[in-house]
């Protein structure tokens, strides 16, 4: 009799094996991104629930002060779906970016379940259904964080407003988004698996991990179609504004155009970035952490020009808002004098609107934020060897902190600088189309007028978003001893 | 005063973990690597090699012993001074990975001066020429490191160790991963470098690799259990042999 005892085949898995392989399916959520993925699902399913909710809140308070008005809620309920799609697409970025990072990093163990014998696409499925996995998690958890601050919300403003009494806070239809979130993060769990189906099974026995760069080639398709887009965009835009010289539906006109050319830049990030980040690159100086900086923020252009689209997403549009409302503003006071009643009336509406449209959007900024911590992060931990190499050739550990400390601070400021030139020139479009013709005015050439305090506040959240980015990863690097991670070569 | 040797080390001990489980890595090794010679250090592995290695360069500190570069003692040196250390007294050859992506060739080489904050003196300047020309990197300064062969790499890192002049070379399994062919021109390249009078320590197991060397050292179970001049490298595998058979007997 051996040592070894072999069960029989018939009697099926052991009991051992079947509970570590229901471990082992849960053990991914510990890994590096997952975490931040399911902060980023929460937070957007949270934002969209809640949107919702307070929507319905507000319908139930027009209704029950001025009896039934359709109207309001129905426009509130299209401005909140707007809303919620731009959180929805801006944490799609997010998850898909994260999941084609941690695919790239599992390279090796992806070859070697190759090799056993492992289908690509089983692989690949695998990676999409833990996808979907932090998109239940993370919805479940925005859900109740929702449903909390829909209760605990009405309650506090019903006795705030001296309101009458809202019997049923919750719906069920304001998890729509919730629902939305897992789907799109399961979608884009898939979409950024895309590299798993590259990884051969011989990457299992190479002796070094085969430096491959993520290649641009063959999504000329896709940003073919972007240009078209992008120009169709551009002459809507110049039309509404010179519509816009005659009479205020110039704004009409001009929106699609903004739309069309925003899609358009979001799309072709991978073209658009790179540029805007080689000239932040250039600003940091010719040292060798600058330079290494600079060349780790575009060593993987797609990657990093999708996550700072995302940052440039939220800070056009708060821009945008900001400079619109601002630049309407001027046109409305100057037409109908600097103290008249209706010139004091007109300003307050548009501070409030605007203010509630950049927090709104503000809030998908958020998300992205994360997206960018977490991008970093896991940079850091891929480039283990890397740093070893560094360390042990001299890079002090202070070197290393301004080095990651860089990287961070070329993203968002190149996404700042991107998103500050694109907002005044989108809400320039937009207050130039709508008021071009108002108030007595027949032609009238506006200059954008700034308002510095949501511009003030972007800059200072950039500054200290890149602070908290470079946080944990400088934690991390300064963290490695040479020997570790040059041995595990 | 100036002594004739590049490192050493006095009664060095290096243990992992503690109580039961501890292992013994290296167990009171004293041993010198002479100027301008070029050391093989060979064993098995676990022989402790690398880790006497990693200890001479400051790369790991030891349990007890002291252990120099030069004249300096590095043992209790806090990780800037040995960083700056390694920086300006030490020059590095690994197996892989030798090379920072991001940086192209000649960044590569220069990245101990630049490190540093400083640009080559007209004599470096002058050395690191030389060597780019004798290393046949000249049309490779411009590209990156994936756009090269795994011996070019290897050629890249030896001039960037070669480049500010350092006290010592460490080398650890420099030809591991190439071919035979490329394999013996590194080594070549080694043994012209130290002929011109740079110290070199080379960590390897392979015979052939170690009969390059002027000088070689055995070790087995944290201890240098022989001290060779130069060998052959049926020599070499023949006393490997030796050793294991007494081991296994």
């Amino acid at each position: 009799m051996s040592a070894v005892q072999i069960a029989p085949a018939t009697a099926g898995p052991a009991p051992g094996l079947g509970s570590s392989r229901r471990r082992a399916s849960f053990a991914f959520l510990r890994e590096r991104g997952m975490g931040a993925s399911i902060l980023v699902t929460a937070l957007s399913s949270a934002f969209g629930a809640t949107l919702l909710a307070v929507t319905a809140y507000i319908g139930f308070l027009t209704t029950s002060a001025f009896g039934d008005s359709g109207s309001p809620a129905v426009m509130l309920a299209i401005v909140s779906t707007v809303f919620i799609g731009i959180s929805l697409y801006v944490s799609a970025i997010v998850t898909s970016n994260t999941f084609s990072t941690i695919v790239a990093g599992r390279t090796r163990q992806i070859a070697l379940m190759r090799l056993i014998g492992s289908t690509a696409a089983a692989e690949r499925r695998r990676v999409a259904s833990q996808g979907a996995l932090v998109g239940v998690i993370g919805g479940i958890l925005g859900a109740l964080a929702a449903s909390g601050i829909a209760v605990a919300g009405s309650v506090i403003a019903t006795r705030l407003f001296d309101a009458p009494a809202y019997t049923d806070p919750i719906h069920a239809w304001m998890f729509l988004p919730v629902v939305a979130v897992v789907l799109t993060t399961w979608l884009a769990a898939w979409a950024g698996s895309r590299r798993v189906l590259t990884v051969t099974p011989s990457q299992a026995l190479g002796g070094s991990v085969a430096r491959s760069h993520e290649e641009i080639a063959g999504k000329r398709a896709r940003h073919g179609v972007a240009i078209v887009l992008g120009l169709l965009g551009i002459l809507l835009l110049v039309g509404g504004v010179v519509a816009g010289l005659v009479t205020p539906l110039g704004l009409l006109i001009a929106f699609p155009g903004g739309l069309l050319s925003f899609t358009a830049i979001v799309m072709a990030a991978p073209l658009v970035m790179p540029p805007v980040l080689r000239l932040v690159g250039r600003l940091f100086g010719g040292s060798t952490t600058a330079r290494m900086a600079a060349g780790n923020a575009l060593r993987y252009p797609e990657r990093s020009s999708r996550m700072a689209i995302g940052v440039v997403v939220g800070i056009t549009l708060v821009v945008m808002f900001g400079v619109a409302s601002e630049t309407f503003k001027h046109v409305a006071i100057e037409g109908m004098g600097q103290d008249s009643a209706d010139a004091l009336g007109v300003s307050m509406v548009l501070d409030i609107l605007s203010s509630i449209m950049m927090g709104l959007v503000g809030f998908s900024a958020v998300i992205a934020g994360v997206g960018l911590v977490n991008l970093l992060t896991i940079g850091v931990v891929q480039r283990r060897t890397e740093l070893g190499l560094l360390r042990a050739l001299g890079l002090t550990t202070g070197q290393i902190r301004r080095m990651v400390v860089l990287e961070a601070l070329h993203i968002t400021l190149a996404s700042t600088l991107l998103g500050l030139v694109l907002g005044v020139a989108y809400g320039w479009a937009g207050a130039q189309s709508l008021g071009g013709s108002g108030y007595g005015y027949q032609g009238l050439v506006i200059a954008p007028v700034i308002p510095w305090a949501p511009v003030v506040v972007i800059v200072a959240a950039m500054a200290v978003l890149t602070l908290i980015a470079s946080v944990a990863p400088t934690r991390l690097a300064t963290r490695i001893s040479p020997v570790e991670a040059l041995a595990a070569e | 005063m100036d002594t004739p040797l590049a490192a050493s080390v006095a009664h060095l001990t290096k243990t992992y973990g503690t109580g039961n489980g501890s292992v013994t890595a290296l167990s009171d090794v004293s041993v010198g690597i002479r100027r301008g010679e070029f050391t093989a250090i060979m064993g098995p592995s676990g022989s402790g090699k690398s880790t006497l290695m990693h200890i001479m360069a400051g790369l790991d500190a030891p349990t007890s012993g002291q252990a120099f570069i030069g004249n300096t003692e590095i043992t209790g040196l806090g990780d800037k001074e040995l960083t700056l250390l390694r920086r300006r007294q030490a020059g590095f050859i690994f197996q892989s990975f030798n090379l920072v992506p991001t940086l192209d060739v000649r960044a590569n080489i220069l990245l101990p001066f630049d490190l540093d904050g400083r640009t080559p003196t007209a004599a470096e300047q002058h050395r690191i020429q030389d060597l780019v020309y004798a290393l046949g990197l000249g049309d490779r300064l411009t590209h990156r490191p994936h756009e090269l062969s795994g011996g070019q790499q290897q050629r890249v890192a030896i001039a960037r160790a070669l480049a500010a002049g350092p006290e010592l070379i460490f080398a650890d399994e420099p030809t591991g991963n190439l071919d035979s062919r490329t394999g013996r021109e590194v080594l070549r390249i080694l043994r012209e470098a130290s002929a011109s009078g740079q110290s070199i320590a080379m960590v390897t197991h392979d015979p052939i690799a170690a009969s390059y060397a002027d000088r070689v050292l055995f070790l087995g179970d944290g201890r240098i259990v022989a001290d060779k001049p130069r060998q052959t490298a049926e020599q070499i595998s023949a006393h490997m042999l030796r050793t294991e058979m007494e081991a296994a007997a």
